[in-house]
């Protein structure tokens, strides 16, 4: 793929690409923003090639999904060393939803988001793949790096357990 | 039922999008903004890097300034080391220490049985 053309996908895929952002970073905007940049470097540098084994869509959602991945480990680690922030710079991922970008939701979407926040990750990611960028749960398994089995598990619990939580919240 | 459940769980989702797109940062500024990014991580690299070789230079210079106080010294006589291979006794000819050595001639050096 020529940089033109990846250009113009990632342009293409932009919007999804952040919606996916945000799901991985917990609706944390800063840190969705910064997990984004980080992973368009990946593409543009060449340090993550698309070789054609699946379509672009999932494999630039996938590589938003393992930066997210090595922010949040790179996180975890300043939390318990706190002289690791010298070598590893400032902190991006919070892992907790945007205060102003929770205020300008609607009621709906506001409470669709809390429920989604107190599902496990793999549900979360699974309902959001399927529901959101409109995957398959098999290209949601692609993505989110678990099997067909596991990704058809998390879908059906997932979705459940939203449902309950979504008439929690409405009663 | 559970149909229409997806599909009431699939409006919200979309509803979630679109506000999501509302938000979303234009592209070419986020991969401006990557750029700036990378140039900063790199110039970081570089001070981390100095910082570390200054850091390691202090140290070695304060050790050794404790060694030297304490007496300690780490004196390497070159003259006193010497290294053989396993492969020397290759080079070694037969009878080569009549080479090494200086000839001697004369009545005291011969066994007078052969004159």
């Amino acid at each position: 793929m020529s940089p033109a053309d990846l250009t113009a996908e990632l342009e293409h895929l932009h919007a999804a690409a952040f919606g996916w952002a945000l799901s991985c970073c917990g609706w944390d905007r800063t840190a969705a923003e910064d997990v984004l940049q980080a992973s368009y470097l990946k593409l543009l540098d060449g340090r993550a090639r698309f070789d054609g084994r699946s379509s672009f869509r999932t494999f630039l959602l996938g590589v938003i999904a393992r930066t997210a991945r090595e922010a949040r480990r790179r996180s975890a680690l300043r939390r318990w060393l706190p002289l690791a922030s010298l070598v590893l710079g400032p902190e991006a991922v919070d892992g907790r939803p945007d205060p102003a970008m929770a205020l300008t939701r609607a009621d709906e979407t506001a409470r669709l988001v809390r429920a989604l926040g107190r599902l496990s990750t793999r549900q979360r990611q699974v309902l959001h793949l399927v529901f959101y960028e409109d995957l398959t749960i098999a290209e949601a398994a692609t993505v989110a790096g678990v099997s067909l089995g596991t990704a058809r598990t998390h879908y059906e619990r997932g979705k459940a357990a939203l449902r309950k939580l979504l008439e929690g919240e409405r009663e | 039922m559970i149909e229409r459940d997806d599909h009431r769980l699939r409006k919200g989702f979309e509803a979630l999008r679109r506000e999501d797109a509302a938000g979303t940062p234009p592209f070419w500024a986020t991969v401006a903004a990557a750029r700036a990014r990378q140039a900063a991580a790199r110039g970081h690299r570089a001070l981390r890097l100095a910082a570390a070789v200054v850091v390691a230079v202090a140290a070695v210079v304060v050790v050794s300034t404790w060694r030297e106080r304490d007496g300690i010294r780490l004196d390497v006589d070159l003259a006193t080391v010497r290294w053989q291979a396993p492969t020397d006794f290759l080079l070694k000819l037969p009878g080569d220490e009549l080479l090494r050595s200086i000839p001697q001639l004369g009545l005291g050096g011969l066994d007078r049985r052969t004159l």
